[in-house]
């Protein structure tokens, strides 16, 4: 028993950072429909970025600010900068595609995924990068005979509060009623006052900056980072997605946790060289008693 | 009259210009073929460099053939079986190509060895350790790096004893050099498991490329291994022995050789790295050879730091050993040297040791070491 | 002779010069090309069947698939292992392995058909990865783990060997002429009109009566099967298989292809094809940029031709040709 809450443990803090990302995902996925490739490599270029703060300005920030001041800038500055670069690409390489389809959108992204990945790779090398050790605060716990760290205390409740305040925003503010609002039917949205220039600029500057929030998370608990890692994120973001259900954003981050855990599940019980295959015939059995997904809405289609 | 004249002496002008340029030696070309860009461009990369200054130095002494340059060839396979294909074709169309050093990764290597064989053109494998390469019978492969169940046969004979354990872990990444150095090694055990002094009590596979592997640790700390073996990558095996002691797991840990290198113990931290074992053939640091030296320094004289990996070393070994062959045999015909290389090259000096080949195209003679990461985080022969 | 749709040309005598040309540079080709240019000719084939086969369950029938690769290592597969282990002629193996892959598309795909859009794109996906790591784990030692099968015999017809990169070359092009030609008397058969009907929007086709989801599955099954002939041809050319060249990014860029070339459209699909694998081929001096500047050209093509290099006309031509061919019966 205590064997399997530590691996709940695990599988919740791997979640956590799934439904970090699937949230952000999702916005994007919910109100154009656009599967966003290159949100993966938002998520690591966010990375990235905390990894060259942390390395150049490491003397600088912590004298001045102490340990955890450093890291809260090191965060902010990161999520800025990706929204910024959120919007720019948004600009760039999908606005123009919206007329012209959903598809399209989706090589569009793809293409933009290609070029931010090795634009990465040429910036700061093919090679692995780490976070340096010594910046970051980390000691083990010991609970009831589990072996847990510091870290990945603080990463479980930094991701679990930070998407109870995204549920918040987005089940009870107006700007969350927009976003799912315009998820729900872009014309009537608009027709009830609602600026969808307005949402996306909102969902492509909040979604790459939770995507490098959890990108400077991501590299602060495993220390590793490589230029490759968003795609692999990217895919268990969108599989969130599609398990909460379709237009679903909270739905997108229960996806996340659930998928963590059944990752876990299929790793510690079954095999861990099987266990994306687990995952993924869960997810098809699950599609198949529930064509539209976990959580999401029985929409009545138009003839 | 006059017109014919003038003619003539154009014609012979560049008559002699052409055998002039003729005479000036072109050089001699050797192919690199590796993963420039794709997932395994680090390696690929610091295997076209240690190519490039194995010819240099080659150069600086004059050059082969009385005065040949050599000159490196480089093409990208980016670590795809498809792109290897069309890489080795382009290699062993180039005219004039004297052999070509190819590749990293057995699955590359595989179809472009089959190429290269079709065309009748030596091909040296750095980076390819698969057992099954040189089961072929293919007359123009050969490699210099070892193969998987050398290192599985030292890991066996050796290593339990000296650490005292019978109950062994063997994690592997599902990767072709990950788990074939694990499925060798999981058979060289069967003569210890038979007779009852050693039990793998955990045999499994992590996915390369994800970073939480806490999960399959916990479930390896809970079968008690008394030694750990983990047959893939420095990335992920930084990362895993990171995370196996933050979770209890005490045991020592051992890695193949390519689990440890600078990279890990930078990544890993020195608390964590240091004494954390690895089966490995000589590092070119502890190489006494002259050869050696010069390579290192010439390497870390241009870029900074010597290679991170066995197997760009073994790329530079390649080049040097086909340069010699075509020195000594004065041809870069194919069927020439590869004859050349399998019977009469026994015992030539090498970076990486003695270089010779088996029959089958297996690099002779290349002894395998424990190494330890000391206090100091240097990569050491634990004695 | 069927007509090529597309708005690039204009007459009729205009398409058929372009198609006559095209032909008479293909077959002049190998008469002047290197080993190097013949094999890059070869992989181009592949991708231009593999657009084919995407084509007809993307581009007729508008199901989102991403998981086509699933369909690609299965014919491979299927050649490598039955013919190292029963030796069994790698030709003969070319129906089988398209056989097989039909099956398996109808097995897996049956119970998940009736999934809408984007829900059925991430069960392709899953499928794509459940097979390819299936094979890295080599169930029952079938699979040969992520080194995969090696040693594949070449191709021979009787006595001739077609080992050569010329032989190679003529095999391709031969299938891809003969899959074109099939794919166009499908585009104008009863299937191909249903299929578009299906397209444009499901539940009116369902209500005119057409099976829907029989069609779809149709959709599936040959959509495999011509993925399947091209793992074969893969297969034997590059004498190995392993799981690495079956990602999720091969998915991605055959998606690419029918995007890029047009959906439905034939002639679309191999200019699509001819930008996913000659494009990495040209531009190999740019080493590291060579993918950025691949990224720039998706996203451009995209922005000022979404339709697609060469885009399906649709509605003009063919309704012509029925309502002339229905005239005619009427006699």
């Amino acid at each position: 028993m205590r064997v399997f809450l530590e691996q709940l443990a695990n599988g919740l803090t791997i979640g956590s950072f799934y439904g970090l990302i699937a949230l952000g995902y999702s916005m994007v996925y919910g109100v154009l429909k656009l599967i966003n490739f290159a949100h993966g490599d938002f998520f690591t270029l966010g990375s990235y970025l905390g990894y060259t703060m942390l390395v150049l300005g490491a003397g600088f920030v912590t004298t001045h600010l102490g340990l955890w001041g450093g890291l809260a800038v090191v965060v902010i500055v990161a999520a800025l900068c990706l929204a910024l670069v959120g919007v720019v690409v948004e600009r760039v390489a999908y606005r123009p595609i919206y007329p012209a389809g959903r598809l399209p959108a989706v090589v569009s992204a793809l293409g933009a995924s290609i070029i931010l990945q090795n634009l990465i790779m040429i910036i700061w090398g093919p090679r692995y990068q780490a976070y340096p050790a010594a910046l970051i605060p980390n000691f083990p716990i010991h609970i009831g005979g589990m072996n847990l760290t510091g870290l990945q205390i603080l990463i479980l409740c930094v991701s679990f509060a930070l998407m109870a305040i995204l549920y918040f925003v987005i089940q009870k503010t107006t700007w969350g009623a927009a976003i799912r609002a315009t998820a729900l039917d872009r014309d009537t949205a608009s027709l009830m006052g609602i600026n969808f220039n307005k949402v996306i600029r909102f969902i492509f500057t909040l979604g790459p900056a939770l995507g490098a929030l959890t990108g400077v998370m991501v590299g602060m608990y495993y220390r590793q980072i490589s230029f490759t890692m968003g795609w692999n994120y990217g895919l268990k973001a969108f599989t969130a997605t599609i398990l909460g259900g379709i237009g679903n954003l909270p739905g997108a981050m229960f996806g996340g946790l659930i998928l963590g855990v059944l990752e876990m599940l299929g790793s510690a019980y079954v095999s861990t060289a099987w266990k994306d295959v687990f995952v993924f015939l869960i997810l098809i059995l699950v599609l198949i008693f529930r064509p539209n997904g976990l959580f999401g809405e029985k929409i009545a289609e138009k003839v | 009259m006059k017109r014919f004249l003038a003619l003539a002496g154009a014609l012979f002008l560049v008559c002699a210009l052409a055998g002039f340029a003729a005479d000036n030696k072109p050089p001699v070309l050797i192919g690199l073929q590796g993963p420039i860009t794709g997932a395994w461009a680090y390696e690929g990369q610091m295997a076209k460099q240690s190519a490039e200054i194995a010819a240099a130095l080659i150069n600086q002494k004059g050059g082969i053939l009385g005065g040949r340059q050599v000159q490196i060839i480089v093409e990208d396979d980016a670590g795809q079986p498809q792109t290897g294909a069309l890489a080795a074709t382009k290699l062993a169309s180039q005219k004039g190509l004297a052999a070509s050093v190819s590749s990293y990764g057995s699955s590359i290597t595989e179809p472009a060895s089959n190429i290269y064989e079709k065309k009748r053109i030596v091909n040296i494998a750095y980076g390819a350790t698969a057992v099954a390469l040189t089961e072929r019978g293919l007359k123009y492969f050969f490699r210099t790096c070892s193969r998987d169940d050398s290192q599985a046969k030292f890991f066996a004979d050796y290593v339990p004893k000296k650490l005292g354990a019978h109950r062994i872990a063997i994690m592997h990444d599902n990767t072709a050099f990950g788990k074939g150095l694990a499925e060798n090694t999981r058979d060289a055990l069967k003569p210890l498991m038979d007779a009852g002094t050693v039990q793998i009590v955990y045999y499994d596979a992590i996915t390369p490329g994800e970073k939480d592997f806490h999960v399959p640790l916990t479930k390896m700390r809970e079968t008690k291994p008394d030694l750990w073996y983990y047959t893939g990558y420095y990335a992920e095996a930084a990362l895993l022995v990171t995370q196996a002691r933050e979770i209890g797991i005490t045991c020592p840990f051992v890695g193949g050789n390519a689990a440890i290198n600078a990279e890990f113990v930078k990544i890993a931290g020195l608390q964590v790295a240091k004494g954390c074992y690895m089966t490995n053939e000589p590092l070119p640091a502890d190489l006494p050879t002259p050869e050696a030296q010069e390579f290192l320094n010439a390497y870390k004289a241009k870029f900074g730091d010597i290679p991170s990996s066995p197997w760009p070393v073994y790329a530079a070994d390649a080049v040097n050993i086909i340069a010699y062959a075509v020195d000594k045999t004065g041809s870069t015909d194919g069927k020439v040297l590869a004859d050349y290389l399998r019977d009469k090259v026994n015992g030539v000096p090498g970076i990486t040791g003695k270089i010779g080949f088996t029959d089958k195209g297996d690099r002779e003679g290349v002894p395998m070491f424990l190494y330890v990461v000391d206090d100091q985080g240097n990569i050491v022969i634990s004695r | 002779m069927p007509a090529l749709s597309g708005s690039l040309t204009g007459s009729r005598t205009a398409r058929l010069a372009l198609m006559a040309g095209v032909i008479l540079a293909l077959v002049i080709f190998p008469f002047f090309a290197s080993d190097y240019l013949l094999d890059v000719a070869f992989f181009f084939g592949i991708y231009v069947l593999l657009g084919l086969s995407l084509n007809i369950v993307l581009g007729e029938v508008g199901l989102y698939d991403l998981g086509h690769a699933g369909f690609y290592a299965i014919g491979a597969y299927t050649t490598a292992v039955l013919n190292t282990r029963f030796g069994i002629p790698v030709l003969i193996l070319l129906p089988v392995s398209a056989l097989a892959a039909g099956l398996f598309a109808y097995l897996v795909t049956s119970p998940i058909i009736h999934l809408r859009g984007d829900y059925l794109c991430i069960v392709t996906i899953g499928m794509g990865e459940i097979v390819r790591l299936a094979l890295i784990n080599n169930p029952l030692g079938l699979t040969g783990g992520p080194n995969g099968v090696y040693g594949i015999d070449s191709p021979t017809l009787g006595f001739l060997a077609l080992d050569s990169s010329t032989g190679y070359y003529v095999l391709i092009w031969v299938v891809v002429a003969l899959s074109i030609l099939a794919l166009y008397r499908l585009q104008r058969s009863r299937i191909g009109r249903a299929w578009n009907c299906i397209r444009e929007d499901e539940i009116a086709a369902q209500a005119t009566g057409i099976d829907v989801r029989a069609y779809k599955l149709l959709a599936f099954v040959l959509g495999a099967a011509l993925a399947g002939v091209a793992g074969n041809l893969y297969a034997v050319k590059l004498m190995v298989v392993s799981p690495e060249s079956f990602t999720f990014w091969e998915s991605c860029l055959m998606f690419s292809i029918v995007l890029i070339g047009g959906m439905g459209s034939v002639p679309g699909v191999i200019i699509g094809a001819a930008a996913i694998s000659l494009f990495p081929e040209i531009f190999r001096s740019f080493a590291s940029y060579r993918l950025v500047v691949f990224g720039v050209v998706m996203i451009l093509m995209m922005m000022f031709r979404p339709g697609g290099a060469w885009p399906r006309r649709r509605g003009g031509t063919e309704a012509q040709d029925l309502i002339r061919r229905l005239g005619r019966s009427r006699g």
